[in-house]
């Protein structure tokens, strides 16, 4: 069931500066859904809109068959965390927390059984007393994060919620969160610049970029059927590497290699039509072979251990080209690799639009 | 070894030396003059002339005080002009403040017209309602101009009884001193992130909830502060009254001081204007602190309650 339909949304700021200049979407029933793009692309101005903290330019806002788009924030149903928690200095855990509840006039022992609860939820139990002065940067975003549902919302937004705690703190905030969601099974918006939280957490990804939805799917869908050239190149740790490749005689040809597709590829890209092409690359898609069975030979220009993995950096022509290989192989800068593709993962874009062309 | 640790206690000396020093000239300062002058003037109170004169000590002056019914006038009067024109100037400030907080187009040109009236003195404030005010003045002039007065109805602004004079006296100054306290209000609403009141608003809070329950005592100490401020400068009140008045029409504490110490030359007077003087020094200090306790109080209870 959808609970949450977009439809045309667009914000403008003054005549040419534009937020978000069009989203449509529709949010399913207990979904946890993650816009994710790069500062500025119309992420938070989207999810502000929904919130009703920002007037709507054009569009409509739909929440569970009602029209929300000129109601006052109150009147919407909806929570929100904010990205530097907003829980007020002058309050206390408990008032925090049972603010909303009060504004709504729910009798005092309902009140007192549903702070307990979400104090319980996000393991703040200890803390109703203490005022928001005394604590962490963590247990205040618990904070901000049971004073969200507490008020058990039609809709529940995240701004940034993670992006003021430390990295490891983080990291495990977004299976506590995950956690949390699957117990509350809260609809759910999330706005991040992080493609690895959006990765790890998401039902469902937006992309955006410049105001406008890049791509929507699943995790998986982005990573390996990415929409175009942007998301290839922003999803995954390291993203996609690139190269021009042109299409001739039934194969793909780099100055320092040429490619046969395999049969679907192949049939994708001659439907399609054009010869100018951009190779896409997976880093873990990269295999480091025997001499006579690489594509092409290249140096490695740097080492970063990851523990699990190392990733390496070699160059191809004027580029740096990034894989994936396994930890503790020996590999030193300097030293000739010779790679191929596993060319069942490939991704193919049409130069002139970015496009990934269909079909394979 | 005890080559290596005299230096070291002695420097240790030093260090602990070194505030005291560093206060030191600020002590002596404040001392000379600051101290000095008020104790002058608290004992000159108690005189009947300098000690060098042949004076004594003597509660005469005092007694001229309590007994002179200027003396109540002029505290009934300053009592009114306090409590109403700073609430008057509390509530008009803060509106305007959330106005210009709003930034909307030309909101910091509006801002600019608005503080012109704090940067003028009061003796020029005083002045330009005084020839504004009168019955010929400009006031009546631009009314007239402006078809909204018959040349036979000029309002005689300056001719009414106690009750429209303090009211003329709480407007002026009111027109003057609103920007002062708006900027310090709007300062501290800018010190306030957003997010704060947004959230008040997407947890079910109209625009007034939010405004009772998160911005007001979000900006209490900034609140507290302004208010201090304004009710010492009111309690001290006295030129803009005599430009528009002249004196003993409108009696006011700070003006009966100046009436006694500088316009009657007989050493009594001036005796019954120091005694006059402190005794204004303590109301001041005693509302100071009244206005703290009570807002400290009220601040307290209001999270408790909450």
């Amino acid at each position: 069931m959808t609970t949450l339909t977009l439809t045309n949304l667009a914000k403008r700021y003054s005549r040419s500066v534009w937020g978000v200049r069009s989203m449509s979407l529709d949010v399913k029933d207990k979904e946890f859904v993650v816009f994710l793009g790069p500062s500025g692309c119309g992420k938070t101005t989207c999810m502000r809109m929904i919130a009703g903290l920002e007037t709507v330019t054009r569009g409509r806002i739909i929440l569970k068959g009602q029209d929300i788009t000129d109601l006052p924030p109150k009147d919407r149903g909806v929570s929100m965390v904010f990205q530097n928690y907003a829980i007020w200095p002058h309050m206390n855990v408990y008032d925090n927390i049972a603010f909303a509840l009060r504004l709504k006039n729910v009798d005092r022992k309902e009140l007192n059984q549903r702070v307990k609860k979400v104090a319980q939820m996000v393991r703040i139990e200890p803390l109703l007393k203490r005022f928001p002065g005394q604590m962490s940067g963590g247990q205040q975003q618990r904070v901000a994060l049971a004073r969200a549902l507490a008020v058990e919302p039609r809709l529940f937004l995240m701004d940034e919620p993670l992006s003021n705690l430390d990295a490891k703190l983080r990291v495990s905030m977004r299976t506590e969160l995950k956690t949390i969601h699957q117990e509350s099974g809260a609809t759910s918006i999330f706005v991040t610049h992080d493609q690895s939280e959006a990765m790890s957490m998401a039902d469902r990804i937006v992309i955006m970029k410049d105001g406008e939805i890049v791509q929507t799917g699943t995790p998986e869908e982005v990573y390996f059927q990415s929409a175009n050239t942007f998301v290839a190149g922003f999803i995954g740790t390291p993203p996609a590497n690139f190269f021009p490749v042109e299409w001739k005689n039934g194969k793909l040809e780099h100055p320092r290699f040429q490619l046969s597709p395999p049969p679907a590829l192949h049939q994708a890209i001659e439907n399609h039509g054009k010869n100018r092409l951009i190779l896409g690359v997976r880093p873990e898609s990269i295999q480091v072979v025997r001499e006579e069975e690489a594509l092409f030979i290249a140096p490695v220009l740097v080492v970063e251990p990851q523990g699990s993995h190392q990733i390496v950096a070699v160059q191809v022509e004027d580029e740096v080209v990034k894989l994936i290989m396994p930890p503790a192989c020996g590999v030193q800068p300097g030293e000739l690799l010779p790679l191929t593709f596993d060319s069942t993962r490939l991704h193919l874009f049409d130069e002139e639009s970015q496009l990934r062309i269909p079909g394979y | 070894m005890n080559a290596s640790k005299t230096p070291g206690l002695i420097r240790e000396r030093q260090e602990r030396m070194a505030p005291y020093l560093l206060i030191a000239p600020a002590v002596i300062y404040y001392a000379i003059f600051w101290l000095f002058p008020v104790l002058n003037a608290i004992s000159g109170s108690f005189l009947s002339a300098p000690l060098k004169q042949g004076g004594e000590w003597t509660l005469k002056n005092y007694a001229a005080v309590f007994t002179d019914s200027m003396f109540y006038r002029a505290l009934i009067n300053t009592a009114i002009i306090v409590v109403v024109s700073v609430s008057l100037e509390f509530v008009l400030a803060f509106a305007l403040a959330l106005l210009i907080n709003k930034k909307f187009r030309g909101s910091s040109l509006f801002l600019f017209l608005a503080i012109i009236p704090m940067s003028l003195p009061a003796v020029a404030v005083g002045a330009m309602w005084n020839s504004g005010l009168a019955t010929n003045g400009w006031l009546n002039s631009a009314l007239v101009h402006l078809g909204i007065l018959g040349e036979a109805e000029k309002i005689p602004f300056l001719a009414g009884g106690q009750g429209a004079n303090i009211l003329l006296i709480i407007l002026v100054d009111a027109w003057q001193v609103i920007p002062f306290m708006m900027i310090i209000l709007l300062s501290g609403m800018q010190g306030l992130k957003p997010e704060m009141a947004e959230a008040g608003r997407v947890f079910g809070g109209t625009r007034w909830q939010v405004l009772h329950k998160i911005t007001i005592p979000m900006l209490k100490q900034t609140i507290v502060t302004a208010m201090i401020l304004r009710i010492i400068a009111a309690i001290q009140i006295w030129l803009i009254i005599v430009m528009i008045f002249g004196f003993n029409r409108l009696p006011v504490l700070m003006e009966q001081i100046v009436v006694n110490v500088d316009l009657y030359t007989a050493e009594t007077f001036f005796r019954k204007g120091m005694a006059l003087s402190v005794l204004v020094a303590l109301i001041v200090s005693l509302a100071s602190v009244a206005y703290l306790k009570a807002s400290g109080a009220l601040g307290a209870k209001k999270e408790e309650a909450s």
